[in-house]
């Protein structure tokens, strides 16, 4: 059976000469996973352990805690390994440049190590990231996730230096971002994370990481499909507008494009657990006659060369205008939530450069989608930005004094989404 | 391994494999049943005293228009259907739902004691039921099949019409033009209403949805009926929207068989009525029923 069910939602109708489709397609996985299930999981866990993670002190001492609560939740038989970071890279656990089967033994024997990390150096994350692509590569058929973690900015390399080492480790593992207190660049770790399909996300407080550390280590063993990738077919002279990860999270995926034969092409999901995730697919398809019916795009989850699952999206042309100015309740929800992320990182940019125009119109468009699709987890972080005088027509007033953590936490959860609520609300 | 059928597309020509919904190269639906997409582009029926073409026109990629003609004892009756285009299996339910109008119209015109109202009443009855017995073609979330209906039976001087949607029957003369139906629309029940003044309802985006059709999902009214018993001669015209659309006053559409011979025969009026609408866009299928009425004769 296959592991991936989809679903479509999208108004097939098109006017005469429209030429624009647009989809929702979710799709579910059932975690049972397909054969790469079997061949298990690798797991590295990277530690920022520069100077500044000892200052304040309560920051490493957080981090090894966190570390051993995530060492215990790896699966026995899982092939793991530790990592510190400074502005090299330093094996903690094994000490040898590989990684070492999990069991109680080897979990223990790590926890060791862990508690002896300490703070002292620079930061070169991209130094941390290519050994654990090295060790992963001892590992090619298991599903191989990384947990980063960080307090500070990317000092002591390049940002060039950094895109290099990305573009040599992308599709080679997993990587979920986080970063500690607040003097990590939102920015710099959204990137590592888009570009290693992870998350990222804000840690304001050290005492949280153990059990945020937790609840990125379950998702990761709760991983049962690696490697997938959505095909989308379009027909011979169409092209896409856009394939976007829309739910739970924004992911531009247009541009990591792989083609795939002449009329198709690869957008990489990374792995899957028991999970629901929808994308929005937008294809312009050259236009047909009133009447007339095509298959605009298809997509099919592919796990390695194996299909699992298919979606297919439609075009039918029509001079009924009820039905071709209509727009699908999903499609217009996303698009709302899409344009809500990009507000907020627009207007927190803004800000930032003093246009504090721009900055009020942005967040307070951002106040308006939020309100209206019922984004709440976005509004409580706005809220705590922007004074909202009207959420109903976006009028805010920027505030005077904002916590840098606030600010922080808006921009990197900026692109959580929430699905679309049931209908006539 | 796929084989090929041997089959090309018929919009790009590309070769298709066994059991391909849509062509892997353009994407255009393939799989549509063969004898909608076969065949000439226009069907005529001439049955002397009544006629009816039904042309596919020059947007739409098939005719989901449908007709049923009977002429017997004297009498004629007659079914035109407009499958609705946004329903799924629109061409089907028309066709069905003609054929199933159609016989009821034919036992009625065989026994001369029958009312003409009530087998009118039956008659799209019957085709709702036929209706309801069509398969979807897709399962998308489209709408029912479904289709508009408008029927008359003549016999003894006297025409009944029955209808549901906006197909029209209208009675030309050489001196009273009129339209016989009234459309069930939304642009209609505005007009009715006092809502919309004719101009605003010629323009609204609404003209065309209907609110009454033949079909499963179809609301819960009796259709309506209009009685004719013309005192001249003239012609009843039965049509789809696919020609009102052009021409959609009784006066307009009498105009334009002012250019035609007098004693034009039903065949070429609905030949030249369609070849109207065709000149003027043919933006829809087209079909026209022509009925020749000869007016009060003594009995």
């Amino acid at each position: 059976m296959s592991p991936f069910t989809t679903e479509v939602y999208q108004n097939e109708y098109l006017p005469l000469g429209g030429t624009e489709v647009n989809a929702i397609v979710t799709v579910t996985s059932d975690g049972a996973g397909g054969p790469s299930v079997r061949a298990g999981a690798a797991e590295v866990v990277v530690v920022d352990t520069s100077g500044s993670m000892g200052i304040p002190h309560a920051n490493i001492k957080a981090a090894r805690k966190a570390t051993k609560v995530a060492i215990d939740c790896i699966r026995d038989g899982v092939q793991f390994a530790v990592i510190a970071g400074t502005d090299h890279a330093r094996m903690v656990y094994p000490s040898r440049e590989q990684l070492a089967p999990a069991s109680a033994r080897t979990r223990d024997e790590a926890k060791r190590e862990a508690d002896r990390l300490h703070a002292g150096g620079g930061t070169a994350i991209g130094k941390w990231l290519t050994l654990a692509g090295e060790l992963f590569a001892a590992a090619p058929d298991r599903i191989r996730h990384a947990l980063l973690l960080t307090d500070g900015e990317d000092e002591h390399e390049t940002p060039e230096e950094l895109d290099r080492v990305l573009a040599t480790l992308e599709g080679r593992f997993q990587c979920d971002c986080r970063g500690v207190g607040t003097n990590w660049r939102v920015s710099e770790l959204r990137r590592i994370a888009s570009t290693l399909l992870g998350t990222v996300d804000i840690i304001p407080e050290p005492e949280d990481m153990a059990a945020d550390f937790r609840a990125v280590m379950q998702a990761a063993m709760g991983k049962a499909t690696g490697d997938v990738s959505l095909r989308l077919w379009t027909p011979q002279g169409a092209r896409v507008a856009f394939v976007r990860q829309v739910a739970p999270t924004i992911e531009e995926l247009t541009d990591r494009r792989v083609a795939a034969g002449p009329l198709a092409a690869d957008y990489p999901t990374s792995t899957w657990g028991s999970e629901s995730r929808d994308y929005h697919i937008c294809i312009d398809v050259p236009a047909r006659q009133v009447g007339e019916e095509m298959l605009a795009g298809r997509v099919t989850l592919m796990e390695g060369d194996e299909p699992r699952g298919q979606a297919l999206i439609r075009a039918v042309w029509t001079e009924d205008r009820q039905l071709s100015t209509h727009i699908n309740r999903e499609v217009a929800h996303y698009t709302g939530q899409a344009e809500l992320a990009q507000c907020i990182q627009d207007g927190l940019e803004a800000r930032k450069e003093g246009d504090l125009g721009t900055a009020t119109f942005k967040l307070g468009r951002a106040v308006q989608l939020a309100a209206h699709s019922g984004n709440d987890g976005t509004m409580k972080l706005l809220q705590a930005v922007v004074e909202i005088d009207d959420p109903a027509t976006g009028t805010v007033r920027l505030k005077r004094e904002v916590a840098a953590v606030d600010e922080m936490s808006l921009d990197t959860r900026s692109t959580k989404t929430v699905r679309v609520g049931p209908a006539g609300t | 391994m796929n084989t090929e059928t041997g089959l090309s597309c018929p919009s790009c020509g590309t070769l298709l494999h066994p059991g391909d919904r849509f062509c892997e190269s353009c994407g255009a639906r393939v799989d549509e049943p063969a004898h909608s997409t076969a065949g000439g582009t226009r069907v005529e029926l001439d049955l002397t005293t009544a006629a009816v073409v039904s042309d596919q026109g020059l947007v739409h990629r098939r005719n989901e228009d449908s007709f049923h003609l009977e002429v017997a004892r004297g009498g004629v009756g007659v079914v035109v259907c407009d499958g609705i285009s946004s329903s799924s299996a629109g061409n089907v339910a028309a066709q069905d739902a003609a054929r199933a109008a159609g016989s009821v119209l034919a036992r009625a015109l065989a026994d001369p004691g029958a009312d003409a109202g009530a087998a009118l009443l039956e008659a799209i009855r019957a085709a709702n039921d036929a209706v309801q017995r069509v398969e979807w073609t897709t399962r998308t979330r489209r709408v029912d099949p479904s289709c508009t209906l408008v029927s008359a039976l003549y016999r003894a001087g006297e025409i009944v019409i029955g209808w549901v949607g906006d197909s029209r029957a209208y009675w030309l003369d050489a001196r009273e033009p009129r339209q016989l139906t009234v459309d069930d629309s939304f642009a209609e029940e505005g007009i009715a209403k006092g809502l919309l003044t004719p101009e605003q309802a010629a323009k609204s985006p609404f003209l065309h949805s209907i609110t009454h059709w033949v079909g499963p999902d179809a609301p819960e009214r009796p259709p309506r009926l209009a009685e004719l018993k013309p005192d001249r001669p003239g012609r009843l015209v039965l049509c789809t929207d696919g020609l009102w659309n052009y021409a959609p006053s009784a006066g307009q559409l009498g105009a334009l068989l002012d250019a035609l011979p007098p004693g034009a025969a039903p065949a070429a009026v609905a030949r030249s009525l369609t070849d109207i609408a065709i000149d003027r866009g043919g933006h829809d299928n087209i079909t026209v029923a022509v009925l020749d009425v000869q007016g009060a004769v003594a009995p």
